[in-house]
């Protein structure tokens, strides 16, 4: 409940209710000490009570009820309203007692326009979206602070020195003196949220504002659910459910492909004129460069030098994106094609390449060679030598490149010179296929994901390796699991002592879970210690035999390293707990 | 296949041919294009004739300096000279068009002298060892055979030890069959080797120079001065440095659009939009001689490919060859609809009607509409050259190019143009003096024979001056009445008020005769431009003649490939044409998303309203509402489909793992950024 509408529930009753409200439930807090309300703030309560008495309403609920007993006097004498505020929430109120004890309405109306100024000053920051997150809650405390203790001043200038004499005195916690922390503190809680809500309308942002906002800091707050395991399905699973699969666009994306096979006329006429043809857009484009070699094949097929000879015209076709593509395949494969077997080829890249283009333009063949390359943006052929040579290949007229290119910011990896050998024409060539050849979903799923230990197919797949090894390398691992599990076990159960310490909100628990969920995957066994147990354990005698066992194991992917903050070495088995325990009873039970 | 890396395609063994094919041979709708592409290529053909001349005589001058440069160095006095001579090109920052100028030059100093000319560039060059292999290896010209170095048969083992594949060595032994004048080795692209190479190559050639007669050609984007500051004070003792420079990227570019664009003898034209757009990307993004040509190869090639009616551009067409459809065509044209429209307005409904009706007319009237379209639009072309080179030698500010001009007045904004009148202007107020250069220049530019309607007698003209120039017995050229010279301010005082009054000088009798002159030459000029310069958006067959389109060209050479993906994923209906995803309510901000569109498209529209991190197991939710309803037997199908989009988006670059939470990515691209 935010005290505005608490004020708003009141005013009917009362002109200043605020001041019954922000007073009454302090008494109620401070019962216990109404039998010596003198001890507590001296000479302000006999102040106030000398006014109570002189109006004839010695209730104790006016006892305390500060400065404005002569303001409260005539409504104090009306019962009603001060049974009403009984039911209010003692707490907030307290809160706001502070910034109001003893202030008129002028102050309220300072205090409000000093809480729109610090709105707006926080929503141009959350916007603004500078320095971190941190920053921008520690900005908000200062400010609610500052409000806080500027009403506080307020008080001072009102109440004198009396009032600061009086707050060491108070005995309770809740009594006056605390306000001041608690409010910040609950000011803390209350504020944000009041700031959060003006936020400006996401949807309609222009592309650059987006960027900012969704870049803001503290912007990025996202929950701490995690996705179940084994949810994720595995490369039998995955095949099988998109075999089941319709496709519900499947007659649209025929369309499309019709519409883009109408081209390849124009395409193969492009060829003739000395361009070189890049397909670009979404969806995998192997289709519209199967169904464009077929044409070509066809028209090429007509050529005069096919009719009476059994040569068939030579297309070659490359899959950039297979791993292992290399220039030495595309070369290879187009010597093949376009020198006689009886000449030996050079082995050396550079001259290969060297030795086909002059072999190109000293014998040139009937009709220029076309290159279909998938992919040309794929890793392997991003590095050094290959798209220059890609591009001495393009430029030669004795050749044709038609590829494909799938990353939507292609165009930079070429600079101008190259641009100008490649002499590309770029056709927009959108599919919709899916790129069932281009990408391994399930890996990429899982690495995207950081559960790359599922690469070497999981339990089996480490059993698999660990019957490969011998007994002391699955002693090693053995250990590994256990002390792995071990810590994991030890987090949890320092969070269970968490919480029977301190019985804690739904909220704080998450934030315990979620501490745990960061930390388990940030940490692992200490290399030294998995060092001497395995020493203690005989598993090894020395430093070297260690390294070379964990070496098998990193190299099936079966154990991950890594550096901590602390610059110490920590080795952990990519799997989560469900799996190591799995793995653990395998293990002990002499599975492997 | 598909997984396979490389292969030489085989066609499936089908009995059936694909219906497609027969659809080609049988609908027809190219009947003519073998016609018309015999047209374009005769059309083409002439270009490139004349784009090539360009090229070659842009950078003549300077070649022949080279050649002249390097065919002295081999002179008997440089013989045993302290210092490698040296060639410092600069080529200027189009580094695409380096390439090319060195092959040229490398063509004509091997035609033109008895050298060697070999061209190394920085991808080459990692270090010194490789540098004088890959030289060796082009002087040897060997195929290189990649054994090991050592194993090699060397080539000078009987003289001693032997040469490593590196040693200059090898490049005496070669020089002493050859017997060539000068081993001149290219460094195309000095700005990109490293500086200590560089000294590196230059003490290493200079300790070889009393062996092997090197000159050194350095291609230089920036300047020769920083070309010095980069190497150090003793490699630049050895050598002997001259500085060519080459006729700029920008400046070719110029040249080229007026022989191509520009000239009057050209069939067909860009028009003024495609125009401004190919100089706009020279100018601000590829500097590159090749890419003008390409551009406007490719335009040719649009007009020609797509265009039915570009057949009538072919010289001695006969009716005979013209299908019927192609009629049909030319009836669609706006021009000509608009020349029927003006027919019926002066009511000559007979000839309306025949042009409708009959293909035979048609053909007549088409033929002939289009060669007095040619005709005009040579005036036009003429006309823009004229005025250029009048403002030349007008000497007038700011300088404006043919291309500017051209385009200018392609687009139907140069009749009546400031520009325009303020030259004319100024022809007015020519002095005799700068009158003779004019006609000078004009004569040389020689009118009348590209332009029929420039009918200025020059010769007249010229005959008439030097009369007059000879009997003015003042040295002072004579001047015309318009020139503020012979104006005279009075300044009188009236009643307390300045006066200001202008007042003719009184003109000489020469100068009287002058003025007639020239004021009969500006109005003849004035006569020549208004009936010159007309709109040929106007034009009859507009359409067939020029050759505006952006549409093709744009995307073919400035493709905004991460705009058609990020427009593929969010809003799929605009390419699959779908009934059950259109976007709908997706404008308004609502985004609402349909279940019917592609997985990939879905969770592409999630991560665009999600923050720089993106928590999976949320995503998965989202996704799973949405599509887990579309999707029967839903979970592990939901499941493969998330995980393929998923996959997709990672391969397509939009996102990358994070390390800051698990399950969590982080996203990378930004819509429309």
């Amino acid at each position: 409940m935010s005290p505005k509408r608490k004020r708003a529930d009141d005013d009917p009753e009362s002109f200043t209710p605020r001041k019954f409200r922000s007073h009454l439930p302090h008494d109620h807090d401070t019962d216990e000490q109404e039998s010596a309300p003198e001890v507590q703030t001296p000479s302000r309560r006999t102040r106030t009570q000398q006014l109570a008495d002189n109006n004839g309403t010695p209730r104790s609920i006016l006892k305390k009820t500060g400065l404005h007993g002569i303001l409260k006097a005539s409504i104090g004498t009306t019962p009603k309203s001060n049974r009403k505020l009984v039911f209010e929430t003692p707490s907030k109120s307290t809160t706001y007692d502070n910034t109001l004890n003893g202030s008129p309405t002028i102050v309220r109306n300072a205090d409000r326009s000093a809480r729109r100024k610090s709105n707006r000053k926080l929503i141009e920051r959350t916007i603004n979206g500078d320095d971190s997150d941190e920053e921008a809650l520690d900005e908000e405390e200062i400010l609610a602070q500052q409000i806080l203790s500027d009403a506080e001043d307020d008080d001072k200038v009102l109440d004198g020195a009396q009032e600061e004499l009086a707050v060491p005195d108070t005995p309770s916690k809740r009594g006056r003196g605390r306000p001041k922390g608690s409010g910040t503190g609950t000011g803390k809680v209350g504020r944000p949220r009041k700031v959060r809500s003006p936020t400006p309308p996401q949807q309609d942002l222009p592309s650059h504002e987006e960027y900012f906002w969704q870049n803001r800091p503290g912007g990025a707050k996202t929950s701490n659910n995690t996705l179940p395991s084994g949810i994720l399905l595995n490369h039998d699973e995955y095949f099988q459910a998109m075999q089941e699969y319709q496709d519900r666009h499947g007659p649209e994306k025929e369309l499309l492909l019709e519409l883009h096979s109408r081209a390849f006329d124009q395409w193969i006429f492009e060829f003739k004129e000395g361009f070189n043809i890049c397909l670009y857009g979404y969806g995998s484009k192997r289709a519209i460069t199967d169904a464009f070699a077929a044409h070509l094949y066809e028209q090429l097929a007509e050529h005069a030098s096919y009719k009476m000879a059994k040569e068939t015209p030579p297309i070659v076709v490359v899959n950039g994106y297979t791993s292992g593509t290399s220039m030495k395949d595309i070369l290879t494969t187009l010597a093949s094609v376009a020198i006689p077997s009886k000449y030996r080829t050079p082995n050396q890249l550079a001259s290969l390449l060297a030795y086909v283009l002059d072999y190109l333009t000293e014998n040139p063949p009937p009709h220029p060679i076309p290159i279909i390359l998938n992919s040309i943006d794929a890793h392997q052929l991003r590095r050094a030598p290959a798209p220059s040579m890609l591009a001495a290949l393009a430029a030669h007229p004795h050749l044709n490149l038609i590829c494909t290119v799938d990353s939507p910011n292609f165009p930079l990896l070429w600079d101008v010179g190259l641009k100008a050998q490649y002499k590309f024409l770029f056709h927009d060539a959108t599919t919709f296929a899916p790129y069932d050849a281009e990408i391994d979903v399930v890996e990429t799923v899982n690495e995207l994901l950081g559960r790359s230990g599922r690469r070497i197919g999981g339990r089996d797949g480490v059993g698999f390796v660990l019957r490969s090894l011998p007994e002391n390398a699955r002693s090693l691992f053995k250990l590994l699991v256990e002390e792995q599990l071990g810590l994991l076990l030890m987090g949890d159960d320092y969070g269970g002592f968490d919480q029977d310490d301190e019985p804690t909100t739904p909220r704080n628990k998450k934030i315990v879970r979620a501490k745990h969920a960061s930390t388990e995957s940030a940490q692992g066994v200490e290399y030294r210690v998995l060092y001497l147990k395995a020493v203690e354990q005989f598993v090894c005698s020395s430093e070297v035999g260690f390294r070379t066992l964990l070496k098998e194991f990193h190299d099936h992917q079966m154990v991950e390293s890594r550096k901590d903050a602390m610059g110490t070495e920590r080795l952990w088995i990519p799997f989560r707990q469900e799996e190591l325990e799995g793995l653990a009873g395998d293990l002990a039970g002499e599975a492997f | 296949m598909e997984h396979q890396r490389c292969y030489i395609y085989a066609p499936p063994e089908l009995a059936e041919r694909s219906p497609k094919r027969q659809r080609t041979s049988e609908g027809n709708p190219q009947k003519l294009l073998r016609e018309r592409m015999q047209t374009y290529r005769e059309i083409w053909s002439h270009q490139e004739e004349k784009i090539q001349a360009t090229l070659e005589e842009a950078d003549i001058v300077t070649q022949e300096k080279i050649v002249k440069f390097v065919s002295a160095a081999s002179q008997p006095e440089h013989e045993h000279s302290l210092a490698i001579p040296t060639g410092l090109v600069v080529v200027g920052p189009s580094i695409a068009s380096h390439g090319p100028f060195f092959e040229r030059l490398g063509r004509r100093i091997k035609e033109d002298t008895n050298s060697a000319n070999f061209v190394l560039t920085s991808g080459e060059s990692p270090n010194l060892k490789t540098f004088l292999k890959n030289l060796i290896k082009k002087a040897t010209s060997r195929v290189e055979d990649d054994d090991d170095d050592d194993l090699r048969p060397s080539t000078s083992s009987k003289n001693g030890p032997k040469l490593l594949d590196f040693d200059l060595g090898h490049l005496q032994e070669w020089q002493n069959r050859n017997r060539v004048q000068n081993i001149v080795v290219t460094i195309q692209d000095s700005e990109a080797f490293d500086s200590s190479l560089l000294a590196e190559i230059v003490d290493l050639f200079y300790s070889w120079l009393d062996r092997l007669p090197f000159v050194l050609l350095f291609g230089i984007a920036t300047s020769a001065e920083s070309f010095e500051e980069r190497l150090s004070g003793k490699s630049l003792r050895y050598l002997e440095g001259q500085e060519f420079d080459v006729t700029q990227s920008s400046e070719t570019v110029e040249k080229l659009f007026s022989t191509t664009v520009a000239s009057t003898d050209i069939p067909l034209r860009i028009g003024p939009n495609l125009s401004r757009r190919i100089l706009e990307r020279q100018r601000d993004h590829v500097q590159n001689v090749q890419d003008f040509s390409d551009g406007l190869k490719y335009a040719y090639m649009s007009h020609f490919y797509a265009n039915h009616t570009s057949i009538f551009l072919q010289k001695g067409l006969s009716f005979k060859d013209v299908p019927e459809d192609v009629f049909d065509a030319v009836r669609t044209l706006p021009s000509f609809r608009r020349w029927i429209e003006n027919l019926l307005g002066d009511r000559d409904t007979q000839q309306a009607r025949k042009l409708l009706e009959s293909d035979e007319f048609l053909f007549t009237n088409t033929v002939q509409q289009v060669q007095a379209g040619q005709n005009i639009l040579s005036g036009l072309s003429g006309a823009c050259m004229v005025l250029v080179r009048l403002r030349k030698s007008l000497q007038m500010t700011p300088h404006a190019p043919i291309s500017s001009i051209w385009t200018r007045a392609a687009s139907g904004d140069l009749a009546g143009a400031p520009l325009l009148r303020e030259t004319m202007l100024l022809v007015k107020k020519i002095s005799s003096d700068k009158f003779l250069q004019l006609l000078t220049s004009m004569e040389e530019l020689d009118a009348s024979a590209f332009s029929s309607s420039f009918t200025v007698d020059l010769d007249e003209y010229r005959q008439k001056l030097d009369e007059l120039v000879t009997a003015n017995d003042t040295s002072a050229p004579l001047r015309t009445q318009h020139d503020v010279r012979n104006d005279s301010l009075r300044t009188t005082v009236v009643a307390q008020k300045v006066l200001l009054s202008k007042h003719k000088a009184a003109l000489s009798e020469h100068d009287k005769a002058y003025s007639e002159l020239v004021t009969r030459f500006h109005d003849e000029m004035e006569n020549y431009f208004v009936g010159a310069i007309t709109n040929p958006n106007e034009l009859l067959f507009s359409e067939i003649l020029i050759y505006d389109l952006k549409s093709p060209h744009t995307e073919v050479f400035q493709p905004k490939p991460r705009f058609a993906i990020e427009r593929a994923l969010a809003s799929p209906h605009d390419y699959l044409g779908c009934d059950c995803c259109v976007a709908g309510a997706g404008e308004d901000g609502q985004v609402s998303f349909s279940g019917t569109q592609p997985p990939t498209a879905i969770l592409y529209q999630m991560y665009l309203e999600s923050g720089a991190i993106i928590n999976v197991s949320d995503l998965w939710s989202a996704f799973n509402a949405i599509l887990g309803t579309q999707v029967e037997d839903s979970d592990t199908k939901t499941m493969a489909l998330f995980q393929r989009s998923l996959a997709e988006l990672r391969y397509l670059g939009f996102i990358k793992p994070s390390k800051k939470k698990t399950d969590h990515i982080a996203k990378t691209m930004w819509k429309g950024l």
